[in-house]
Protein backbone atom coordinates (compact mmCIF):
# COMPACT_ATOMS: atom_id res chain seq x y z
CA UNK A 1 0.00 0.00 0.00
CA UNK A 2 1.31 3.45 -0.87
CA UNK A 3 0.23 6.83 0.46
CA UNK A 4 -2.27 7.59 -2.31
CA UNK A 5 -3.90 4.20 -1.95
CA UNK A 6 -4.13 4.71 1.80
CA UNK A 7 -5.74 8.14 1.29
CA UNK A 8 -8.24 6.66 -1.09
CA UNK A 9 -9.20 4.03 1.46
CA UNK A 10 -9.37 6.57 4.27
CA UNK A 11 -11.61 9.04 2.46
CA UNK A 12 -14.76 7.30 3.74
CA UNK A 13 -13.37 6.96 7.26
CA UNK A 14 -15.11 8.48 10.28
CA UNK A 15 -13.63 8.62 13.73
CA UNK A 16 -15.79 7.22 16.49
CA UNK A 17 -17.57 4.73 14.24
CA UNK A 18 -16.87 1.10 13.45
CA UNK A 19 -15.27 2.04 10.12
CA UNK A 20 -11.90 0.89 11.51
CA UNK A 21 -13.31 -2.65 11.75
CA UNK A 22 -12.96 -2.88 8.00
CA UNK A 23 -9.62 -4.64 7.31
CA UNK A 24 -8.70 -2.26 4.47
CA UNK A 25 -9.37 0.79 6.62
CA UNK A 26 -7.50 -0.75 9.55
CA UNK A 27 -4.54 -1.34 7.27
CA UNK A 28 -4.62 2.22 5.97
CA UNK A 29 -4.83 3.59 9.50
CA UNK A 30 -1.78 1.56 10.46
CA UNK A 31 0.01 2.96 7.43
CA UNK A 32 -0.93 6.52 8.50
CA UNK A 33 0.54 5.94 11.94
CA UNK A 34 3.91 5.35 10.39
CA UNK A 35 3.67 8.11 7.76
CA UNK A 36 3.76 11.60 9.34
CA UNK A 37 2.51 13.35 6.17
CA UNK A 38 -0.40 10.96 5.78
CA UNK A 39 -1.03 11.26 9.52
CA UNK A 40 -1.41 15.04 9.25
CA UNK A 41 -3.70 14.67 6.25
CA UNK A 42 -5.80 12.15 8.15
CA UNK A 43 -6.11 14.46 11.14
CA UNK A 44 -7.36 17.32 8.96
CA UNK A 45 -9.59 14.98 7.03
CA UNK A 46 -11.22 13.66 10.21
CA UNK A 47 -11.84 17.22 11.39
CA UNK A 48 -13.56 18.00 8.09
CA UNK A 49 -15.59 14.83 8.28
CA UNK A 50 -16.83 15.77 11.75
CA UNK A 51 -17.86 19.21 10.57
CA UNK A 52 -19.61 17.81 7.54
CA UNK A 53 -21.49 15.27 9.63
CA UNK A 54 -22.76 18.15 11.74
CA UNK A 55 -23.76 20.12 8.65
CA UNK A 56 -25.77 17.25 7.24
CA UNK A 57 -27.71 16.95 10.45
CA UNK A 58 -28.49 20.67 10.32
CA UNK A 59 -30.38 20.37 7.03
CA UNK A 60 -33.63 22.12 7.95
CA UNK A 61 -36.83 20.11 8.18
CA UNK A 62 -40.16 21.85 7.44
CA UNK A 63 -42.20 22.78 10.48
CA UNK A 64 -45.27 20.67 10.92
CA UNK A 65 -44.05 17.73 8.84
CA UNK A 66 -44.33 15.34 11.77
CA UNK A 67 -47.86 16.51 12.62
CA UNK A 68 -48.84 16.26 8.96
CA UNK A 69 -47.61 12.67 8.70
CA UNK A 70 -49.36 11.65 11.91
CA UNK A 71 -52.64 13.39 11.15
CA UNK A 72 -52.82 12.09 7.57
CA UNK A 73 -52.08 8.61 8.84
CA UNK A 74 -54.92 8.90 11.34
CA UNK A 75 -57.26 10.12 8.60
CA UNK A 76 -56.18 7.31 6.26
CA UNK A 77 -56.70 4.81 9.06
CA UNK A 78 -60.26 6.01 9.61
CA UNK A 79 -60.98 5.98 5.90
CA UNK A 80 -59.34 2.55 5.62
CA UNK A 81 -61.51 1.18 8.39
CA UNK A 82 -64.68 2.22 6.59
CA UNK A 83 -63.33 0.98 3.28
CA UNK A 84 -62.21 -2.39 4.62
CA UNK A 85 -65.31 -2.87 6.67
CA UNK A 86 -67.79 -1.59 4.15
CA UNK A 87 -70.04 -4.62 4.68
CA UNK A 88 -69.81 -4.23 8.44
CA UNK A 89 -70.60 -0.53 8.27
CA UNK A 90 -73.53 -1.22 5.95
CA UNK A 91 -74.79 -3.91 8.30
CA UNK A 92 -74.44 -1.57 11.29
CA UNK A 93 -76.32 1.11 9.35
CA UNK A 94 -79.05 -1.34 8.48
CA UNK A 95 -79.27 -2.40 12.12
CA UNK A 96 -79.65 1.21 13.20
CA UNK A 97 -82.41 1.75 10.66
CA UNK A 98 -84.15 -1.45 11.73
CA UNK A 99 -83.87 -0.58 15.40
CA UNK A 100 -85.20 2.91 14.73
CA UNK A 101 -88.08 1.42 12.75
CA UNK A 102 -88.75 -1.09 15.52
CA UNK A 103 -88.82 1.58 18.20
CA UNK A 104 -91.02 3.77 16.02
CA UNK A 105 -93.36 0.86 15.47
CA UNK A 106 -93.35 0.15 19.21
CA UNK A 107 -94.39 3.71 19.88
CA UNK A 108 -97.28 3.51 17.46
CA UNK A 109 -100.69 2.47 18.81
CA UNK A 110 -101.77 -0.96 17.66
CA UNK A 111 -104.70 -1.44 15.31
CA UNK A 112 -107.03 -2.58 18.05
CA UNK A 113 -105.90 0.10 20.51
CA UNK A 114 -109.10 2.09 20.08
CA UNK A 115 -110.75 4.43 22.53
CA UNK A 116 -113.85 2.22 22.61
CA UNK A 117 -111.79 -0.80 23.63
CA UNK A 118 -109.95 1.22 26.25
CA UNK A 119 -113.21 2.52 27.71
CA UNK A 120 -114.69 -0.99 27.66
CA UNK A 121 -111.70 -2.58 29.41
CA UNK A 122 -111.48 0.13 32.05
CA UNK A 123 -115.22 -0.09 32.67
CA UNK A 124 -114.91 -3.82 33.15
CA UNK A 125 -112.19 -3.21 35.70
CA UNK A 126 -114.38 -0.73 37.59
CA UNK A 127 -117.32 -3.15 37.57
CA UNK A 128 -115.64 -6.44 38.34
CA UNK A 129 -112.89 -5.26 40.62
CA UNK A 130 -109.19 -4.77 40.68
CA UNK A 131 -106.38 -5.12 43.18
CA UNK A 132 -105.47 -1.94 44.97
CA UNK A 133 -101.67 -1.72 44.91
CA UNK A 134 -101.43 1.10 47.42
CA UNK A 135 -104.15 2.13 49.85
CA UNK A 136 -103.61 5.70 50.98
CA UNK A 137 -105.27 9.08 50.92
CA UNK A 138 -101.98 10.87 50.35
CA UNK A 139 -101.55 12.34 46.87
CA UNK A 140 -97.70 12.43 47.07
CA UNK A 141 -97.50 8.79 48.12
CA UNK A 142 -99.67 7.81 45.18
CA UNK A 143 -97.58 9.76 42.69
CA UNK A 144 -94.31 8.39 44.10
CA UNK A 145 -95.62 4.87 43.90
CA UNK A 146 -96.76 5.28 40.32
CA UNK A 147 -93.45 6.89 39.36
CA UNK A 148 -91.54 3.97 40.79
CA UNK A 149 -93.68 1.63 38.72
CA UNK A 150 -93.03 3.70 35.59
CA UNK A 151 -96.72 4.43 35.27
CA UNK A 152 -98.05 7.95 34.51
CA UNK A 153 -97.63 9.94 37.71
CA UNK A 154 -97.58 13.58 36.64
CA UNK A 155 -101.30 13.72 35.90
CA UNK A 156 -103.39 16.82 36.56
CA UNK A 157 -106.47 16.48 38.75
CA UNK A 158 -109.51 18.60 38.14
CA UNK A 159 -110.49 21.01 40.90
CA UNK A 160 -113.30 18.85 42.28
CA UNK A 161 -111.14 15.75 42.24
CA UNK A 162 -108.50 17.56 44.24
CA UNK A 163 -111.13 18.02 46.91
CA UNK A 164 -112.26 14.40 46.82
CA UNK A 165 -110.81 11.87 49.21
CA UNK A 166 -108.20 9.58 47.75
CA UNK A 167 -108.34 5.91 48.62
CA UNK A 168 -105.32 4.59 46.77
CA UNK A 169 -103.97 3.56 43.41
CA UNK A 170 -103.09 0.64 41.19
CA UNK A 171 -101.02 0.06 38.09
CA UNK A 172 -102.87 -1.73 35.31
CA UNK A 173 -101.87 -2.59 31.75
CA UNK A 174 -103.68 -2.17 28.49
CA UNK A 175 -102.13 -3.06 25.14
CA UNK A 176 -98.89 -3.72 27.05
CA UNK A 177 -98.84 -0.12 28.22
CA UNK A 178 -99.08 0.96 31.82
CA UNK A 179 -102.24 2.67 33.02
CA UNK A 180 -102.39 4.53 36.33
CA UNK A 181 -105.61 3.99 38.27
CA UNK A 182 -106.34 6.57 40.97
CA UNK A 183 -109.27 5.81 43.26
CA UNK A 184 -111.50 8.23 45.14
CA UNK A 185 -114.24 8.10 47.75
CA UNK A 186 -116.85 10.78 47.16
CA UNK A 187 -119.46 9.60 49.63
CA UNK A 188 -121.81 7.73 47.36
CA UNK A 189 -121.20 4.65 49.49
CA UNK A 190 -121.23 4.41 53.26
CA UNK A 191 -117.81 2.84 53.69
CA UNK A 192 -115.27 5.70 53.75
CA UNK A 193 -112.51 3.35 52.67
CA UNK A 194 -114.33 2.11 49.60
CA UNK A 195 -113.83 3.68 46.21
CA UNK A 196 -116.67 4.99 44.09
CA UNK A 197 -114.91 7.13 41.51
CA UNK A 198 -111.98 6.10 39.39
CA UNK A 199 -109.54 8.04 37.25
CA UNK A 200 -107.51 6.19 34.64
CA UNK A 201 -104.47 7.92 33.16
CA UNK A 202 -102.53 6.62 30.17
CA UNK A 203 -100.24 8.13 27.56
CA UNK A 204 -102.33 9.73 24.88
CA UNK A 205 -100.44 8.19 21.97
CA UNK A 206 -101.27 4.69 23.18
CA UNK A 207 -104.88 5.13 22.08
CA UNK A 208 -105.27 5.46 18.33
CA UNK A 209 -108.35 7.67 18.34
CA UNK A 210 -107.82 9.54 21.59
CA UNK A 211 -110.03 12.65 21.62
CA UNK A 212 -108.41 15.99 20.97
CA UNK A 213 -108.65 18.73 23.54
CA UNK A 214 -109.57 18.95 27.16
CA UNK A 215 -113.36 19.01 26.68
CA UNK A 216 -114.63 15.79 28.24
CA UNK A 217 -116.61 13.38 26.08
CA UNK A 218 -119.36 11.66 27.99
CA UNK A 219 -120.24 8.04 27.33
CA UNK A 220 -121.98 5.19 29.10
CA UNK A 221 -121.07 1.57 29.67
CA UNK A 222 -123.74 -0.31 31.55
CA UNK A 223 -124.30 1.54 34.83
CA UNK A 224 -121.14 3.52 34.55
CA UNK A 225 -120.83 6.98 33.13
CA UNK A 226 -117.45 7.89 31.68
CA UNK A 227 -115.80 11.20 30.89
CA UNK A 228 -112.82 11.09 28.57
CA UNK A 229 -110.47 13.97 27.74
CA UNK A 230 -106.85 14.73 27.01
CA UNK A 231 -104.45 17.21 28.54
CA UNK A 232 -100.90 17.40 27.27
CA UNK A 233 -99.62 13.92 26.50
CA UNK A 234 -102.10 12.17 28.79
CA UNK A 235 -105.51 10.64 28.20
CA UNK A 236 -107.84 10.82 31.21
CA UNK A 237 -110.83 8.62 31.79
CA UNK A 238 -113.05 9.29 34.79
CA UNK A 239 -115.77 6.82 35.67
CA UNK A 240 -118.39 6.35 38.37
CA UNK A 241 -121.78 4.82 38.80
CA UNK A 242 -124.42 7.36 38.09
CA UNK A 243 -125.65 9.70 35.44
CA UNK A 244 -123.89 12.37 33.42
CA UNK A 245 -124.51 15.04 36.02
CA UNK A 246 -122.89 12.88 38.68
CA UNK A 247 -119.72 12.64 36.63
CA UNK A 248 -119.67 16.26 35.57
CA UNK A 249 -119.55 17.31 39.22
CA UNK A 250 -115.95 16.08 39.27
CA UNK A 251 -114.78 17.64 36.05
CA UNK B 1 -44.01 -8.00 14.60
CA UNK B 2 -45.43 -8.47 18.08
CA UNK B 3 -43.86 -5.43 19.71
CA UNK B 4 -44.20 -3.12 16.77
CA UNK B 5 -43.34 0.46 17.73
CA UNK B 6 -46.15 2.93 18.05
CA UNK B 7 -46.63 4.81 14.77
CA UNK B 8 -46.47 8.27 16.33
CA UNK B 9 -43.26 7.44 18.21
CA UNK B 10 -41.72 6.02 15.08
CA UNK B 11 -42.50 9.20 13.16
CA UNK B 12 -41.13 11.34 15.98
CA UNK B 13 -37.89 9.34 16.02
CA UNK B 14 -37.17 9.15 12.30
CA UNK B 15 -39.00 11.80 10.31
CA UNK B 16 -36.11 14.27 10.53
CA UNK B 17 -33.28 12.05 9.19
CA UNK B 18 -35.63 10.53 6.64
CA UNK B 19 -36.63 13.95 5.35
CA UNK B 20 -32.97 15.06 5.30
CA UNK B 21 -32.11 11.97 3.28
CA UNK B 22 -35.09 12.56 0.99
CA UNK B 23 -34.27 16.19 0.30
CA UNK B 24 -30.73 15.32 -0.76
CA UNK B 25 -32.20 12.82 -3.21
CA UNK B 26 -35.09 14.84 -4.59
CA UNK B 27 -33.57 18.33 -4.22
CA UNK B 28 -37.08 19.57 -3.66
CA UNK B 29 -38.73 20.26 -0.33
CA UNK B 30 -42.24 19.25 -1.36
CA UNK B 31 -41.05 16.06 -3.05
CA UNK B 32 -38.99 15.23 0.03
CA UNK B 33 -42.03 15.72 2.29
CA UNK B 34 -44.09 13.45 0.02
CA UNK B 35 -41.37 10.84 -0.04
CA UNK B 36 -41.02 10.89 3.74
CA UNK B 37 -44.78 10.62 4.20
CA UNK B 38 -45.00 7.83 1.65
CA UNK B 39 -42.33 5.91 3.55
CA UNK B 40 -44.35 6.05 6.76
CA UNK B 41 -47.49 5.18 4.83
CA UNK B 42 -45.79 2.02 3.57
CA UNK B 43 -44.61 1.26 7.08
CA UNK B 44 -48.19 1.54 8.33
CA UNK B 45 -49.39 -1.01 5.79
CA UNK B 46 -46.40 -3.36 5.57
CA UNK B 47 -44.27 -2.67 8.64
CA UNK B 48 -45.86 -5.54 10.54
CA UNK B 49 -44.06 -7.93 8.19
CA UNK B 50 -40.71 -6.87 9.63
CA UNK B 51 -39.59 -9.49 12.13
CA UNK B 52 -36.56 -7.77 13.64
CA UNK B 53 -37.43 -4.67 15.58
CA UNK B 54 -33.81 -3.50 15.45
CA UNK B 55 -34.09 -3.23 11.67
CA UNK B 56 -36.84 -0.62 11.68
CA UNK B 57 -34.54 2.28 10.94
CA UNK B 58 -32.75 0.48 8.12
CA UNK B 59 -36.12 -0.68 6.77
CA UNK B 60 -37.37 2.92 6.66
CA UNK B 61 -34.29 4.21 4.82
CA UNK B 62 -34.35 1.28 2.40
CA UNK B 63 -38.02 1.88 1.69
CA UNK B 64 -37.52 5.59 1.15
CA UNK B 65 -34.67 4.93 -1.26
CA UNK B 66 -36.69 2.32 -3.16
CA UNK B 67 -39.59 4.71 -3.44
CA UNK B 68 -37.30 7.42 -4.72
CA UNK B 69 -35.83 5.10 -7.35
CA UNK B 70 -39.31 3.94 -8.28
CA UNK B 71 -40.55 7.47 -8.74
CA UNK B 72 -37.50 8.34 -10.81
CA UNK B 73 -38.03 5.29 -12.97
CA UNK B 74 -41.63 6.30 -13.50
CA UNK B 75 -40.46 9.71 -14.56
CA UNK B 76 -37.99 7.97 -16.86
CA UNK B 77 -35.36 10.49 -15.98
CA UNK B 78 -32.95 8.40 -13.98
CA UNK B 79 -29.54 8.59 -15.60
CA UNK B 80 -27.02 5.80 -15.38
CA UNK B 81 -23.47 6.46 -14.31
CA UNK B 82 -20.46 4.23 -14.32
CA UNK B 83 -18.15 4.46 -11.35
CA UNK B 84 -14.87 5.85 -12.48
CA UNK B 85 -11.58 5.13 -10.88
CA UNK B 86 -10.57 7.37 -8.03
CA UNK B 87 -8.43 10.28 -8.99
CA UNK B 88 -5.10 10.11 -7.30
CA UNK B 89 -5.07 13.81 -6.68
CA UNK B 90 -7.19 14.08 -3.58
CA UNK B 91 -9.01 17.24 -2.54
CA UNK B 92 -8.04 19.18 0.52
CA UNK B 93 -10.73 21.35 2.00
CA UNK B 94 -9.57 23.15 5.10
CA UNK B 95 -11.97 22.77 8.07
CA UNK B 96 -12.52 26.53 8.47
CA UNK B 97 -13.98 26.68 4.96
CA UNK B 98 -16.31 23.81 5.70
CA UNK B 99 -17.32 25.48 8.93
CA UNK B 100 -18.58 28.53 7.04
CA UNK B 101 -20.95 26.48 4.95
CA UNK B 102 -24.62 26.45 5.69
CA UNK B 103 -27.11 23.77 4.74
CA UNK B 104 -27.97 25.65 1.55
CA UNK B 105 -24.38 25.41 0.35
CA UNK B 106 -24.28 21.78 1.33
CA UNK B 107 -27.47 20.94 -0.56
CA UNK B 108 -26.23 22.92 -3.57
CA UNK B 109 -23.00 20.93 -3.59
CA UNK B 110 -24.87 17.65 -3.15
CA UNK B 111 -27.14 18.56 -6.05
CA UNK B 112 -24.08 18.73 -8.27
CA UNK B 113 -22.92 15.28 -7.23
CA UNK B 114 -23.71 12.45 -9.56
CA UNK B 115 -26.96 10.90 -8.38
CA UNK B 116 -25.21 7.61 -7.90
CA UNK B 117 -23.15 9.07 -5.07
CA UNK B 118 -25.76 11.21 -3.36
CA UNK B 119 -27.49 8.47 -1.40
CA UNK B 120 -24.40 6.73 -0.02
CA UNK B 121 -22.71 10.02 0.86
CA UNK B 122 -25.82 11.32 2.62
CA UNK B 123 -26.32 8.12 4.60
CA UNK B 124 -22.63 8.14 5.44
CA UNK B 125 -22.72 11.61 6.98
CA UNK B 126 -26.30 11.79 8.17
CA UNK B 127 -26.72 8.59 10.10
CA UNK B 128 -23.23 7.19 10.67
CA UNK B 129 -24.34 4.01 8.97
CA UNK B 130 -21.67 1.38 8.50
CA UNK B 131 -20.61 0.39 5.00
CA UNK B 132 -22.60 -2.83 5.38
CA UNK B 133 -25.73 -0.98 6.47
CA UNK B 134 -25.45 1.46 3.58
CA UNK B 135 -25.03 -1.51 1.26
CA UNK B 136 -28.16 -3.08 2.74
CA UNK B 137 -30.20 0.10 2.38
CA UNK B 138 -29.09 0.78 -1.18
CA UNK B 139 -29.17 -2.92 -2.06
CA UNK B 140 -25.70 -2.92 -3.60
CA UNK B 141 -22.50 -4.81 -2.68
CA UNK B 142 -20.29 -3.40 0.10
CA UNK B 143 -17.42 -2.94 -2.33
CA UNK B 144 -19.62 -0.76 -4.49
CA UNK B 145 -20.59 1.30 -1.46
CA UNK B 146 -16.96 1.89 -0.55
CA UNK B 147 -15.98 2.97 -4.03
CA UNK B 148 -19.02 5.21 -4.37
CA UNK B 149 -18.30 6.75 -0.99
CA UNK B 150 -14.69 7.43 -1.82
CA UNK B 151 -15.62 8.93 -5.12
CA UNK B 152 -18.60 10.85 -3.79
CA UNK B 153 -16.81 12.26 -0.75
CA UNK B 154 -13.87 13.31 -2.86
CA UNK B 155 -16.16 15.03 -5.33
CA UNK B 156 -18.18 16.67 -2.56
CA UNK B 157 -15.04 18.13 -1.03
CA UNK B 158 -14.11 19.49 -4.45
CA UNK B 159 -17.48 21.12 -4.84
CA UNK B 160 -17.44 22.60 -1.35
CA UNK B 161 -14.03 24.07 -2.03
CA UNK B 162 -15.37 25.65 -5.19
CA UNK B 163 -18.34 27.19 -3.34
CA UNK B 164 -15.92 28.92 -0.93
CA UNK B 165 -18.47 31.00 1.03
CA UNK B 166 -17.55 34.38 2.37
CA UNK B 167 -16.53 34.52 5.97
CA UNK B 168 -19.42 35.66 8.17
CA UNK B 169 -17.63 38.85 9.35
CA UNK B 170 -16.92 40.31 5.90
Amino acid sequence: MNRDEAKEILLPYRQGTNDADDPQVAGALMFAKNDPELGRWLEEHCARQDVLRGKFRQIPVPDGLMQQIISEHAAAKRAGFFKKNRALVALAGAMVVLLAAFFYWQQQPREDATLADYQSQMSLMMSTGYGMDLATNDDSSIRNFLRQKNAPSDFVLTGPLKQATLTGCAVETWQDKKVSLVCFHTGSTGDAASSDTWLFVVKRKVVRDAPDGDTPQISHVNRLTLATWTVGDKLYLLGRVGNEADVKKYL
Amino acid sequence: MADSPDFDSLVADYYRPLYQFAVTLTRDEADACDLTQQTFYIWASKGHQLREKSKVKTWLFTTLHREFLGSRRRQNRFPHFEVESIATELPTVPPPTVNQLDSGHLLAALAQLDELYQAPVTLFYLQDYSYNEIAEILEVPVGTVKSRLARGIGRLHDLLTAINPKPPNT
